[in-house]
């Protein structure tokens, strides 16, 4: 009998705002610890929050994209515990009054195709600082730099049912988020963290008991960690064990999750309203503006590359991965360049320096005015790409850098005629030959044109004019 | 409800304050008058909890939010003035002990 | 008066104050008194030149130790100055020093403070009522002109009626929390003494108005001293039955009548009242303001600031609970673990949501009143005067029970204020007229016509 694999997730993601969620201090990363800080993140005696108006605009952006109802009043809550590095002894989050509820994500998933699944809620919270426990032999230290940062909260449905799903689900949340200019979503600073809940069940039967897994640092991590969990789950049950709630965390390097805490040792949060801050109101005007000016998410961006501009499937994929990637690729043919033609530049030479350098090397106008001298056939594709390589180094204009590098084809007629007549006054054998109906020896007569002209002359224009030389 | 000294040694618990048991009878008798008091309360509506889980808001209605402009509010001094414990500007804790989720 | 005039005066009457073993200022020193006068004189007058205020010491000062009158931040010095503070500066006022507390404003007898009780200024058994007994004592006393206290549940007004001089709570949101140490964060209100209503209201004044710092002030102008009046014609004030029950005090009761007859004589028409939900505001406020302080007072655990302790264990937990048990006093530990009951798993409902409830029927019985034309409400502050030290330290109950009267305007955030009406065997007595919200100006200036015609220190049962 076979078991269904049930997974939910709680993704916190960094807004992209220069400053904290309730204090004016830097969102930093990699600063000297502790000096990113102010009485309000440190929790000094008599500080207070104030909402950051960006964390507000971006988790309502955040939450549209998912297509959630974003609630007009919500509240700020405390949920209380202690741990050394969460500086007032609570963090302030949201709880049963989130900025926004019941929206969804599509994606494709590795086993069951198009899917779309629920996303259960959105708030805001503030993140905690670091403990670091490498640091001095036998203590914990503490930085609070990160103190403050602000988060969405996006708590996912359990309707995710394998590992490789989950890791999709996760792209397309990422890609949305980034899309929206949310969040950076990257994984190694922090600023995307999952948590991962997953139970098994027969199919058909009610949930079965879920266990929480947390510590997985990129996408296939998670995928890991969860075929892992799933695995155990399955020899557990099958060996006639059951499974409790509990908290594992995962070993990358060994590829186990290890239990971190029983659920007698959970916490009781004693959330209530923080005393500190009104509820955070949303005007209707307000809320529109946030509609107005949410940027088109990927699934619009891919439908239109497909119909508008009538690119292939697997052009539009590569192409909308990224928002930054699409912006450039439209950049190009905005710029009056062929839409595939532009594709081509992006995917291939355009692609090359972004995985590279995590941005492209050659803006768009100038991509746009190599590829036209290809199309007006001033430059062969080849010639072409010789300019582009100098293009990225130097700060130059393509038809600079093409005439320095001496590949500019030469169509001229009367330079043409030249090295033609005097191509065909250097091999009179060749030309009686042609003449007596050796037809393949056009192809030697354009290469000791093109060799005269030291590559430049335009092969194209070469043949008509030596047919008509030969023939006459 | 009465408060034993269970009672008062898991709320010790849950807020971190370190009770004897012969602190935890004294302040069990205590809590238990305090709380006799506030269940007058139930005088009011009855024994139906409330439900209402909205605070109570006595100030301006709707909080202001701040524009996200780098700003950080002055300090005469830095942590390590009032520190207990600091090394290379890192507050030093002992061991996490119990505390093992992280 | 020059700003060194008054540090040098100011000077003498601490040092005397201190010599009679008041106990009401926990940190004071004259090279400090000069330096800040040698600014002030530099500096144009502003409306508080020539006033000495002492700060209570959960006010937080970059030149002086806060210590909350707790052993946990014993030495503790703040980075960063309250808002009230920059701001009674920047209106010429001198910072007299830091005065004794009940820990963390926790009581309301000043017995609670790690530093030791704070006497009454006139009777030395008595007690000048708390949190803020410091601040009262001080100004009672006259070495200083005003203080600043702060209010949780009445801990200006009730030491204030107990002293015999003037306490005035403002509307919640008024004043800037910025800098105060938190305690009940729905609740607190930083808040001033006065040997006068005039000397209260202006430094109210100084102090008041929105701060960018925290997000629960009220956006609108400063508070403005009213202009005194001749007489109170056109004015209702409600008399709430609830606040004279039959047991009431009967030195008490006379001073209330004998109030209540010169402000009819003013003008004013009395008329009687019902503010039905009265007797649930101290149950509500015990589970209100300590679910919050056990909340605000997390931050004390010994890990970034305050005085560590580290039990035998050695690990973390040790150091919490071995800080905060060690570190905080035992009304401390009792409202931690009542607000850590009211909010836990299976009680937030029955405690924490219900309290919200009532919380919100006081503040519509108020509302109800001041729809109905009422213009202000005076009661007593106080059921009985100063009581004896020890006298409810046994009980906390007992002790809760005396802020009856005081609690319900600070669950409705409204203003409120104290003010001497006269003495019954010696023992000062408060009057407290109550207003509806942001309507300081009027609630002043009733107290100062009343001020004006009563003599305050005159026996009210002959």
């Amino acid at each position: 009998m076979t078991w269904e694999t049930v997974i939910g997730l709680e993704v916190h993601v960094q807004l992209a705002t220069r400053t904290k969620m309730f204090c004016p201090c830097p969102t930093t990363y990699g600063e000297q610890p502790n000096t990113a800080v102010c009485p309000v993140c440190l929790g000094l005696p008599g500080a207070l929050p104030v909402p950051n108006a960006e964390a507000v605009r971006l988790g309502t952006l955040g939450a549209l994209a998912f297509g959630c109802t974003i609630h007009p009043v919500s509240v700020f809550a405390r949920k209380n515990y202690f741990y050394p590095d969460l500086p007032k002894g609570y963090q302030i989050s949201q709880f049963d009054k989130p900025l926004a509820t019941g929206g969804t994500l599509s994606f494709e998933s590795p086993e069951r195709g198009p899917l779309t699944v629920g996303i259960t809620r959105l708030h805001l919270e503030e993140d905690a600082g670091k403990s670091l426990h490498d640091r001095v032999p036998g203590q914990t230290a503490v930085d609070l730099n990160r103190a403050g940062t602000p988060l969405a909260e996006i708590v996912g449905e359990p309707d995710l049912r394998s590992p490789g799903e989950a890791r999709a689900y996760l792209v397309a949340l990422r890609q949305l988020l980034v899309y929206a200019g949310v969040s950076e979503c990257s994984m190694e600073e922090g600023s995307l963290r999952v948590d991962a809940n997953l139970s098994i069940r027969r199919p058909g039967d009610p949930l079965g008991t879920k266990t929480e897994v947390k510590n997985m640092n990129s996408f296939a991590n998670v995928e890991r960690a969860l075929e892992a969990e799933r695995l155990r789950q399955m020899a557990l049950v099958e060996g006639g064990g059951r499974v409790t709630q509990v908290t594992l965390t995962f070993n990358a390097a060994t590829g186990e999750v290890k239990p971190l805490r029983t659920k007698e040792d959970s916490h009781d949060y004693r959330y209530f309203p923080d005393p500190d801050l009104a509820p955070l109101v949303l005007d209707d005007a307000w809320l529109a503006d946030r509609v107005a000016e949410l940027p088109e998410l990927p699934a619009a961006r891919r439908t239109r590359f497909e119909t508008t501009l009538g690119l292939p499937g697997y052009d539009v994929g590569v192409l909308t991965a990224e928002p930054a990637i699409a912006d450039y690729f439209e950049a190009i043919v905005a710029e009056g360049t062929d839409p595939k033609v532009a594709a081509n530049w992006v995917m291939g030479e355009g692609l090359a320096s972004f995985s590279a350098a995590g941005a492209f090397a050659v803006p768009p106008g100038r991509v746009a005015r190599l590829a036209a001298m290809v199309a007006d056939g001033e430059l062969s594709l080849q010639a072409a790409k010789r300019v582009y390589a100098e293009l990225a180094a130097a700060d130059d204009d393509p038809r600079l850098i093409a005439e320095r590098l001496g590949v500019i084809q030469v169509r001229d007629e009367g330079a043409l005629a030249g090295w033609v007549e005097a191509v065909i006054v250097e091999h009179p054998d060749e030309v009686r030959r042609f003449r007596e109906g050796e037809a393949k020896l056009i192809g030697f007569f354009v290469g000791q044109v093109m060799k005269r002209s030291g590559g430049q002359a335009d092969p194209k224009a070469i043949q008509p004019l030596l047919r008509a030389r030969l023939t006459a | 409800m009465t408060i034993d000294r269970g009672t008062v040694q898991h709320m010790a618990r849950l807020a971190e304050l370190a009770v004897t048991d012969a602190d935890a009878d004294a302040l069990a008798d205590q809590l238990d008058r305090i709380v006799r008091l506030v269940e007058q309360l139930t005088e009011v509506d009855g024994d139906a909890p409330s439900t209402d889980s909205a605070g109570v808001v006595v100030g301006p209605s709707r909080t202001p939010l701040r524009e996200d402009v780098v700003a950080p509010i002055a300090m005469a001094h830095g942590p390590a003035e009032f520190a207990p414990a600091m090394q290379d500007g890192l507050f030093l804790v002992p061991r996490l002990g119990g505390m093992t989720d992280s | 008066m020059s700003a060194a005039a008054l540090a040098a005066e100011t000077a003498t009457r601490l040092a005397a104050a201190d010599a009679r073993g008041l106990n009401a200022v926990l940190a004071w020193s004259e090279p400090l008194l000069k330096q800040q006068a040698a600014l002030l004189d530099a500096a144009p007058a502003g409306p508080l030149s020539g006033m000495a205020v002492a700060l209570k010491d959960n006010i937080v000062t970059t030149d002086q130790p806060t210590t909350c009158g707790s052993r946990l931040l014993e030495g503790y010095v703040s980075p960063f100055e309250a808002t009230v503070v920059s701001r009674l500066r920047a209106a010429g006022g001198l910072v007299a020093g830091k005065t004794n507390l009940d820990e963390f404003a926790m009581g309301s007898s000043t017995e609670h403070s790690a530093y030791g009780r704070v006497l009454h200024p006139h009777h030395p058994e008595l007690v000048p009522g708390g949190s803020s007994g410091g601040s009262a004592a001080i100004v009672a006393a006259g070495a200083v002109r005003a203080a600043l206290g702060s209010e949780t549940g009445g801990s200006v007004r009730q030491p204030a009626a107990f002293c015999g001089v003037v306490g005035i709570k403002p509307t919640y949101g008024r004043v800037s929390r910025f800098g105060l140490v938190a305690f009940g964060s729905s609740l607190d209100c930083i808040s001033p003494f006065g040997a006068t209503v005039a000397d209260a209201a202006a430094l109210l004044a100084a102090i008041s108005g929105p701060d960018p710092r925290d997000a629960t002030t009220l956006d609108l102008e400063p508070i403005r001293v009213p202009l005194p009046r001749a007489d109170l014609r056109g004015m209702v004030i409600g008399v709430p039955q609830e606040y004279f029950p039959a047991d009431l005090h009967s030195g008490v009761r006379a001073a209330c009548d004998r109030a209540m007859s010169r402000l009819r004589d003013l003008g004013a028409e009395l008329r009687e009242v019902s503010l039905p939900h009265t007797r649930y505001a101290v149950p509500a406020y015990y589970v209100v303001n300590p679910a919050e302080a056990a909340a605000n007072l997390a931050r004390f655990d010994g890990v970034r600031y305050g005085q560590r302790r580290i039990g035998p264990e050695g690990d973390i937990r040790a150091l919490y609970r071995a800080t905060r048990g060690q570190g905080f006093g035992r009304e401390v530990q009792r409202r931690i673990l009542v607000g850590t009951f009211v909010l836990s798993a299976g009680y937030a409902e029955q405690y924490y949501h219900r309290a919200q409830a009532v919380r919100r029927r006081i503040i519509a019985d108020f509302d109800a009143v001041f729809a109905s034309g009422v213009d202000l409400l005076f009661t007593p502050t106080t059921p009985t005067p100063a009581f004896r030290a020890g006298e409810k330290t046994a009980d906390p109950v007992t002790m809760y029970l005396a802020d009856v009267f005081v609690c319900p305007a600070s669950l409705a955030g409204i203003p409120a204020m104290s003010l001497p009406i006269g003495r019954d065997d010696g023992l000062p007595l408060g009057g407290q007229l109550m207003a509806r919200s942001t309507d300081e100006s009027t609630m002043i200036s009733v107290a100062a016509a009343l001020e004006s015609v009563i003599d305050a220190t005159a026996e009210v049962r002959a």
